[in-house]
């Protein structure tokens, strides 16, 4: 746990699906209070590499170090890559809490179980503990009054917040957010990227895939494009979009500010 | 009439057997249809294939034949290890066969109700909860069993109530269930339909009270499900 080692640091990363190389050797080091935007075209491998990052999916070669802690890995038998010790890989999960695209709520629990649930049975919180907890995160995304309501009866950008306060319960170092406000319908992305932003001045450590420009351009300290599994811009905001030097987030960006 | 009241203490000490039976046989066939259900989605291929061998070779025997194989087959392959070893004539004791041999082909069914019903959970369910750090064994117990159970419970009824009338079987092995008893009744009496009756509406009577059971476990594990 080095001082100077950054919170995330991702070294080389390859991930192939069978004979289809998703990503072809990204490197990426986030420092704390970082807020880093991935964006690219469907297909670029950007949803991919996050999920590298918490070993959703198992990354082919290449290293992920979380606070200077590698994440060790062996090969089977089979060629298979697995993590060495599952431990290792639950305890920084626990510190990596992620967002996801379909909010994934626990469906069979309120929205006030689902924010209590993993520092429950993960951190091991005593329960009235992280019942306060979780209606301090409930009400930082403005959910305290939802909080005995069943996902089943919220919209998306409500799901969609009680998602971010599940994960903000669990205290974690860095964030992972896998395209927030993709499945939100227009109307109801306002009120998640408020969220984000305050989250962001918080002086959280995120990284954000996401095709929200706006959000990319003024909230985030760095953007980081990714084209075919490669990276082909990183940067502050400012630097990027405003003189990009891949003629494909050019082409890129030329399609999506409309 | 009149005979019924005398010979109904009898029938209701086998129904009591029959209902020890059947939840006992449950117990087992829900252990063993959730091991089975893991199995078969497991990414093992060892045990995918057990588990795709019991639930095709249990499947497609008749309960009867099952019974009799197990019972008297396993009866004599106790003894030959035995002989191994060097132990005394073991007598397989026909409740525990019977409990045995029924929770193990209901389990086979079991198993394909719990796989129906694992498959049916959102997997960004179960992936958040991995994200989240829990272990297997906890993403199990507190996401994916809740969640699955409600896609379960149609299949799971069918199979306790099926199970529950499979129990009379358990005669054919000596055991003295309401069916077993009503036969004894009925012959010294000479009146088998009247006894058979009796065992219809004692059925109907289990039938009736596992619905309210069921309805009520389907409120449970319906918790937060929108109503079309």
């Amino acid at each position: 746990m080095n001082e100077n080692s950054p919170a995330l640091a991702v070294e080389n990363l390859r991930k192939n699906f069978g004979t289809l190389e998703v990503l072809k050797g990204i490197s990426l080091a986030a420092r704390e209070r970082d807020v880093v935007s991935i964006l690219g075209s469907s297909g670029s491998g950007k949803s991919t590499f996050l999920r590298c990052i918490n070993l959703l999916e198992t990354p082919t070669s290449g290293e992920v170090h979380f606070k200077g802690e590698r994440i060790e890995m062996r090969e089977r038998a089979n060629g298979e890559r697995v993590p060495c010790d599952r431990k290792q890989v639950d305890r920084i999960r626990s510190r990596l809490a992620m967002v996801f695209q379909q909010f994934n709520l626990w469906t069979h629990m309120t929205v006030l179980q689902n924010v209590m649930e993993a520092p429950v049975h993960v951190l091991k919180i005593a329960k009235n503990e992280a019942r306060e907890r979780a209606l301090e995160m409930l009400d930082k995304v403005d959910m305290s009054e939802r909080r005995d309501y069943y996902p089943s009866h919220l919209s998306g950008g409500q799901q969609q917040r009680a998602a971010i306060a599940r994960a903000l319960a669990m205290e974690p170092e860095v964030m992972l957010f896998d395209e927030p406000t993709s499945a939100l319908d227009p109307e109801l992305v306002g009120e998640v990227l408020k969220v984000m932003r305050g989250l962001a001045e918080e002086g959280r450590t995120m990284l954000v895939v996401t095709h929200e420009m706006g959000f990319a351009r003024e909230v985030s300290d760095r953007v980081v494009f990714l084209h075919q599994g490669r990276k082909e811009e990183d940067g502050a905001p400012a630097e990027v979009f405003e003189s990009p030097k891949s003629e494909r987030f050019r082409q890129f960006l030329a399609g999506n500010l409309k | 009439m009149l005979v019924v009241w005398d010979y109904l203490p009898l029938i209701l000490k086998g129904m009591l057997l029959t209902v020890e039976v059947a939840l006992l046989s449950l117990l087992i066939a829900v252990a063993l249809g959730i091991l089975g259900a893991l199995a078969k989605l497991s990414r093992s291929r060892v045990a995918r294939a057990v588990a795709g061998v019991y639930s095709t070779l249990i499947r497609g025997i008749p309960d009867l034949v099952l019974m009799t194989v197990i019972f008297f087959g396993g009866q004599v392959l106790v003894n030959r290890i035995g002989e191994l070893f060097g132990w005394e004539y073991i007598d397989v004791n026909p409740f525990t066969a019977g409990v045995l041999t029924i929770g193990f082909i209901f389990g086979a069914y079991m198993t394909e109700t719990f796989r129906g019903g694992i498959l049916a959970v959102p997997r960004g369910e179960i992936e958040a909860g991995f994200a989240f750090g829990m272990t297997p064994l906890q993403v199990f117990v507190r996401i994916t069993f809740p969640a699955m159970m409600r896609h379960a419970l149609p299949g799971f009824g069918n199979n306790w109530l099926v199970l529950a009338k499979t129990t009379a079987l358990v005669s054919v092995i000596g055991l003295h269930d309401m069916v077993y008893n009503a036969a004894v009744a009925g012959g010294s009496t000479r009146q088998p339909f009247t006894f058979y009756l009796v065992v219809a509406a004692l059925f109907l009577l289990i039938t009736a009270v596992s619905d309210a059971g069921l309805r009520r476990l389907n409120k449970i594990f319906s918790a937060g499900v929108r109503r079309a």
